[in-house]
């Protein structure tokens, strides 16, 4: 498959694109977590790597198919959200976002001491099944699935829960239950992503799983504009492609970065799509004009 | 409300134009390859954790690249540099090898890590590219094809040199080890250590375990106290190094400690003081202005010129690095890859500015000579110099 596409597409903006699908799979997971349902995770590279150990694991050690170590990977994080979940949705806001970072650097301290992960010498020897076509299979399927979920019974809940918590569990929703799944959900697909890129690079290091990454991602979604889908994928494409479109500044470079983010924020405060509804804003501006159909979308 | 929409287009349509300028952009970086020059990549880090690894093996491959054009090139063409930095991140480590591959370089030299450099030695073995580490000290490095180089000092050809040299020249006979546990590089070069010294019919009378981050150590040193032994080999790195050693004076213990290239920094005796005078430190290359001869030497006294300061083991293996490839291009008569693999592997007894190089069987390096340094008055001075005998 990437043979063929060599033909067509050179393979540093095949592996950038591949790089960008994989991010983007992530970031849709913590955007259920952090966008849709206001829970604040500094925990989210945690996940990405549970899922790339594991589905790397797996695939070493018992040889299963590739897709079959996705799903595992992805059940194992998703297994891993439950059970961080569980006792830190009794915190909100900033204590949650400093529990997830505990247990960020809990399981990076984990992968560093284990035996069978390579410890500080990382894992190496992950065969390389990763595709382009499976990375945007994968990618649009997230993104239909949380679409789906976001405007689904569960998805109102969970927007209930980050407007007003007390409200939503006055209208009898078990918040608790809703954020557990939410947190679920948002790890299985950082997990497949962790499988993914666990299988494109060959090699795992704990070190890259560190809270940086973590931030990175929350970054993305929150450029991008909270609770947006169309958001935390614009959020996504250029804080990725950013960096490798500004190689031409040499040592430069990662000011640029900075300097971007912090004109982006100025501007746009709550993110480039933050309170912008793609649907409507296409539909308005086939309508009349002077009537007002660009009622924020909330968060 | 009407000028919001007006508002949220724009940014929409600025975004746009962005996301447009992104993907002009990556286009722009592709030249193409030139037919007229051969491309050497350097793959390493000048940002982030590990440039004071990635800049020095740079400036060393600048530096042969210079020799090599002065001379009036390869193959009747120049030498150019294509480099890049990866922020001492493996994924993005993975992009710039891609990117250079794209470029058209011949060969790679670098990562000076170990981990980017199973990454990148995937890809350049996937696609046909030689790759040279002027770093990699780690196992499975070479093992991934046979497009993959390296051209370090390995700790199992140095400890058994090194343990030598302390039986021989200063009769040792007992000696103490300590390992740091959680420190992976710590724990295989005890190992060696270990194998090493029972081969030259050493004792270890006492073996003591620490772990990286600790702070005291009297635990440890108040059981080392109670054993007769003639020195310590340490092989963890310099922070616990230096506060190891202090401890073993304030307990009135005259051994000195012997310790491979993870004590190599000047923290060991700013945190060691007067503790770690004489401790000694084995590595694959050290500047010395006054002892060294003929290529070495006219190395030392170009990159001081250039740069300003003395060169370090990264810039000299990467000056090596370069002229390995360079060398190899010259024998092979011909810049393919597929070719000047070939006579790259053949390299024996090869003169280098770190060290006499020869790729052995299993294609690791077996380099010559390791160098002993002594901390001598806050600075390292050179103890010895031991050839490795193939």
């Amino acid at each position: 498959m990437d043979d063929f596409l060599k033909q067509f597409i050179n393979p540093y903006y095949l592996q950038v694109l591949m790089l960008l699908g994989i991010y983007l799979i992530a970031a849709l997971g913590l955007h259920l977590i952090t966008g849709v349902t206001g829970q604040l995770s500094f925990g989210h590279a945690a996940f990405l790597s549970v899922g790339a150990y594991g589905a790397a694991l797996l695939n070493i050690h018992l040889d299963l198919p590739f897709l079959l170590c996705l799903l595992a990977g992805g059940l194992l994080a998703a297994l891993a959200g439950v059970f961080v979940g569980f006792p830190s949705m009794r915190l909100s806001g900033d204590y949650l976002g400093i529990a997830t970072l505990g247990f960020c650097e809990i399981i990076r301290v984990v992968f560093m001491n284990l035996e069978i992960t390579g410890g500080a010498r990382g894992l190496a020897g992950i065969p390389r099944e990763t595709n382009l076509l499976t990375v945007y299979i994968l990618v649009i399927l997230t993104i239909v699935t949380i679409y789906r979920l976001q405007n689904s019974r569960f998805g109102r809940a969970l927007v209930a829960i980050r407007e007003d918590e007390i409200a939503a569990e006055c209208m009898g929703i078990r918040s608790i239950w809703y954020k557990v799944g939410a947190f679920a959900i948002g790890s299985f697909c950082a997990g497949v992503a962790g499988g993914l890129y666990a299988h494109m690079l060959q090699y795992l290091n704990p070190a890259d799983f560190g809270f940086v990454r973590s931030f990175e991602l929350l970054c993305f979604i929150v450029l991008g504009g909270l609770g947006s889908i169309s958001g935390a994928i614009l959020g996504t494409t250029i804080l990725t492609l950013a960096p490798e479109m500004l190689r031409f500044s040499a040592e430069y470079r990662m000011m640029m970065y900075g300097t971007l983010m912090v004109a982006m924020m100025i501007f746009r405060p709550r993110g480039l799509l933050g309170g912008v509804d793609l649907r409507r804003l296409i539909r308005s501006s086939f309508r009349s004009r002077d009537r007002d159909t660009t009622t924020p979308a909330g968060g | 409300m009407y000028r919001k929409t007006k508002l949220t287009a724009v940014a929409v349509i600025v975004t746009l134009l962005f996301l447009f300028g992104i993907i002009t952009g990556c286009g722009g970086g592709n030249t193409g390859v030139q037919e007229d020059t051969i491309k050497i990549g350097f793959l390493g880090a000048k940002t982030g954790g590990h440039a004071a690894y990635g800049i020095p093996t740079l400036n060393g491959m600048k530096l042969a690249v210079e020799d090599i054009n002065a001379a009036g090139g390869l193959l009747g063409q120049q030498v150019v540099i294509i480099e890049d930095d990866h922020r001492s991140q493996s994924s993005e480590g993975a992009t710039v090898t891609q990117k250079l591959i794209t470029q058209g370089v011949v060969a790679i030299v670098g990562d000076p890590t170990t981990g980017i450099t199973k990454i990148a030695a995937e890809i350049a073995q996937g696609a046909g590219v030689v790759l040279v580490s002027a770093g990699a000290v780690g196992e499975g490095v070479v093992e991934i094809g046979d497009y993959i180089y390296r051209d370090t000092l390995l700790d199992k050809l140095a400890a058994p040199v090194v343990t030598k040299y302390l039986k021989e020249e200063l009769g040792w006979e007992k000696v103490a080890l300590v390992t740091s546990t959680n420190n992976d590089y710590s724990v295989g070069l005890s190992e060696l250590f270990r194998t090493s010294l029972d081969e030259y019919g050493m004792e270890i009378v006492a073996e003591q375990s620490i772990q990286d981050g600790d702070q005291n150590f009297s635990a440890q040193v108040t059981a080392l106290s109670k054993k007769e032994f003639d020195g310590i080999i340490f092989t963890g790195y310099y922070t616990e190094g230096g506060l190891f050693m202090k401890e073993v004076r304030a307990q009135g213990l005259d051994q000195v400690m012997v310790g491979g290239d993870g004590l190599l920094a000047s923290v060991l005796w700013e945190l060691g003081e007067d503790a770690v005078e004489g401790s000694m430190v084995y590595t694959g290359f050290a500047a010395d202005p006054e002892g060294a001869t003929g290529k070495t030497l006219e190395f030392i006294n170009k990159y001081q010129e250039k740069y300003g300061e003395l060169p370090d083991m990264f810039a000299a293996q990467g000056y090596d690095a370069v002229m390995l490839i360079a060398d190899a291009i010259k024998a092979a008569e011909s810049a393919d890859p597929a070719k000047f693999k070939e006579t790259l592997r053949q390299t024996t007894n090869w003169e280098g500015v770190s060290g006499t190089i020869t790729f052995g069987p299993d294609r690791e390096p077996i380099k010559s000579p390791v160098y002993l340094l002594e901390v001598k008055d806050g600075g390292w001075a050179i103890k010895a110099v031991l050839p490795v005998e193939i």
